[in-house]
């Protein structure tokens, strides 16, 4: 009997169609870096107009504690620093590096190199020994490190666990539990061997002695290719999971995981264990190893698109989606992530991100109706927090903030399990999440 | 019909002994209050707004007797009259003629100008939509048109008309208590004097994009050209952050600002005293 959370959950169609394979994207000739892709402070500039940038270069240094540092994604001349808008819309400030001819060249051979030798390559097992704790979350800030699971919070703070926690579990989160994207699960079968040495590198930079890679079990792929790039010397497991949504969530992984239940406006610390995304192991394995800051990620596109065309990307941080080789149907809904937790994008002159975990091309198709609550529970029972969505979605609507507040809100984890399972089609996450702003206010 | 006797009888006596019950209560319960409170709160709005600070209206009239005075205490929502009659009540002066304050949309997309490109689904309501996104339009500052703002207003200032996609403001029904000020999630509603002769200017956009990025979404946008602060012959304009901004302590409502927006995206109760022929 495989483990997952107990409380509530949904079983979305997983629609992991998308080829498990990653390409190389091409490099684009003009790369957007928004300076706040992460939780916590917006990265200070350190380039001005007109300057001369390299590929890894740092163009913006943490500007707080919590903050990341942003590298150049490509060669080439800084060509402003101006508000450019987003996928959803919404515009940031961002610095626009145009490249230069003979630079670009130059980098595309040498990203082809470094992407060729990554499979084979000498693998450093000694590495995680040899360094100290404080090296490697150094080199992980100065790498701009966040978490690439969609939280984006810097690396390097989460590595720097108090003593006083005790931690005793490192959890590696490889669920992807959302629907349709497949970009985590690419990267397992594609490198498992170095993302289990950025595991060990977390251990070391975390102080932790004990780290479970968690799996889903629709992911069997995944799951083996990890368990086969495993060594003795240190206590990592992988753990595969039955599949459930979200299982991805902080709070249920832990719970799937060790059976341990986070209280309300805990941590994970809590309960003695500590949570990254495999994505950002793998990112961590490169900054510590090879020395890349985080420039490039893999993306998924997938969706009701060109089944030919459905695929998983390494693409610079800066490129925008409209440079991606896809059709869009007819009446196309774009959305910047998953289904289930994602939002709805605008215009595809946008960049991708650190937090950008892929496109997911629908057609739109017709909407149905909303219709009343009929009071049939479906999303209390769908709920993995335990909360009565149907009655904090009303809280909301109604502005009676203080009696959304009462009702547990802040623990609402946004995963939509709610809005999935209601029959009257209500758009009940909409409103909790408007409540949810209100209360951290 | 004894039975009917019998419990006419019992009820009846039921009933006295309970009402004897409910008077002896009362009497032994009974909190003197000053009847200057409830007159008071007669002449209040009743709207419960908070605008003045106090936890409701009830609120306000015991802040008022106890005080003694409306030193301090301003209800945005009555008419000067009421308040007059308050301090008539209270036994002391009129207060002086205080400014009064009316609602202003700092927006003029309408959907002629700012063509409502995207489609929504999901829930109406402003909160949401600015939450997820731009809205219908491209504008990421302009109204959303969902009507969160007219949900707040407690006097049926607010309402939503169907043919702008905007809010619309009834200047007269307005009491200036902000509550909708707080409850637009791209804070675009002001509150601003209501002016010599209810003359008002303000500058109808918040669009603090560049100016050519800002025309692209809207043909109504302000792009901080400046043409306004160069005409205004009382410094009464500021652009800054790509946006024109009317100082309404400054502005002596001459309307020379409207004239020369190139946009149109400065707006008026009034028609301009002076309109600039070329445009």
């Amino acid at each position: 009997m495989r483990n997952t959370f107990k409380k509530g959950g949904i079983h979305p169609e997983a629609h992991k169609e998308a080829s498990r394979g990653i390409e190389l994207l091409k490099l684009p000739r003009k790369a957007v870096v928004p300076l706040s892709q992460h939780i916590g402070a917006p990265a200070r500039p350190v380039v001005s107009k007109g300057d001369k940038v390299r590929r890894g270069m740092l163009i913006a240094e943490n500007s707080a504690f919590v903050s990341a540092g942003l590298h150049a994604p490509i060669s080439g001349t800084v060509a402003e620093i101006v508000p450019v808008a987003l996928l959803w819309g919404k515009s940031t400030q961002a610095i626009v590096i145009e490249a230069d001819e003979e630079e670009h060249r130059a980098d595309t051979e040498l990203r082809q190199e470094y992407w060729a030798n990554m499979i084979p390559g000498e693998s450093d097992r000694l590495l995680s020994e040899r360094l100290s704790p404080e090296e490697i979350r150094r080199k992980v800030s100065e790498a701009g490190v966040v978490g690439l699971g969609g939280a984006t919070f810097p690396s390097h703070v989460k590595l720097d666990v108090k003593s006083e926690a005790r931690p005793e579990m490192l959890i590696i989160n490889g669920c992807e539990c959302e629907p349709y994207l497949m970009c985590d699960d690419a990267l397992m079968c594609a490198y498992p061997g170095r993302i289990v040495e950025g595991v060990e590198l977390m251990m070391k930079a975390a102080g932790i002695g004990k780290a479970v890679i968690a799996v889903e079990d629709n992911k069997p792929e995944a799951a083996a290719s990890l368990s086969a790039a495993l060594d003795s010397a240190h206590d990592i497991s992988v753990r595969v999971l039955k599949t459930k949504y979200p299982q991805g969530g902080e709070k249920q992984l832990v719970e799937a995981v060790t059976g341990r239940r986070i209280g309300s406006g805990k941590l994970p610390a809590s309960v003695g264990a500590v949570v990254h995304n495999i994505a950002t192991a793998f990112a961590v394995w490169q900054a510590v190893a090879t020395g890349q800051p985080l420039i490039e990620r893999v993306v998924t596109i997938t969706g009701d698109i060109n089944p030919q065309e459905r695929k998983n990307y390494i693409a610079a941080i800066g490129t925008p989606f409209n440079e991606m080789p896809f059709t869009l149907p007819a009446s196309p809904k774009i959305i910047v992530g998953g289904p289930m937790m994602g939002r709805a994008a605008v215009r595809l002159d946008a960049p991708v991100m650190k937090g950008t975990s892929g496109l997911t091309v629908l057609d739109a198709g017709v909407k149905p109706n909303v219709r009343a609550c009929v009071r049939c529970g479906a999303c209390v029972d769908a709920c993995p927090m335990g909360l009565e969505p149907y009655l904090i979605s009303t809280y909301g609507r109604l502005r009676m903030w203080d009696d959304a507040y009462a009702a547990g809100v802040s623990d609402c984890l946004e995963c939509g399990a709610c809005s999935y399972s209601c029959p009257s089609y209500r758009p009940i996450l909409d409103y909790i999440r408007v409540a949810k702003q209100r209360c951290k206010r | 019909m004894q039975t009917v006797i019998y419990t006419i009888v019992v009820l009846g006596v039921l009933g006295l002994v309970g009402a004897l019950v409910l008077y002896l209560t009362a009497k032994r319960f009974h909190v003197e209050e000053d009847e200057r409170i409830s007159r008071i709160e007669d002449l209040l709005p009743g709207a419960n707004c908070g605008a003045c600070g106090r936890n409701g209206c009830h609120d306000f009239a015991c802040a008022c007797v106890e005080k003694g005075s409306l030193e301090g205490l301003v209800c945005p929502g009555a008419s000067a009259g009421a308040m007059d009659s308050v301090s008539e009540i209270l036994g002391v002066a009129p207060a002086a003629d205080r400014e009064r304050f009316v609602a202003v949309l700092k927006c003029n997309g309408s959907c002629t100008v700012r063509p409502r490109v995207y489609e929504y689904d999901g829930a109406e309501s402003c909160a949401v939509m600015d939450a997820v996104g731009v809205g219908r339009s491209g504008c990421a500052y302009g109204c959303l048109g969902c009507g969160d703002c007219v949900g707040a207003c407690r006097f049926g200032a607010l309402s939503i008309n169907r043919e702008t996609g905007l809010a619309e403001i009834d200047p007269q029904a307005c009491t200036g208590c902000g509550a909708c000020t707080a409850e637009c999630p791209r804070r675009l509603l002001e509150l601003r004097p209501v002016g010599r002769r209810e003359r008002r200017v303000w500058v109808a956009c918040s669009n603090r994009d560049k100016g050519a990025v800002a025309r692209k979404v809207c043909a109504a946008a302000c792009i901080a050209c400046g043409k306004c602060s160069r005409e205004c012959p009382f410094e009464a304009i500021d652009v800054n952050g790509n946006l024109a901004y009317v100082d309404a302590a400054k502005c002596k409502t001459c309307g020379k600002c409207i004239g020369v927006c190139p946009t149109g995206a400065i707006s008026a109760t009034f028609a301009p005293a002076v309109v600039n022929e070329k445009i």
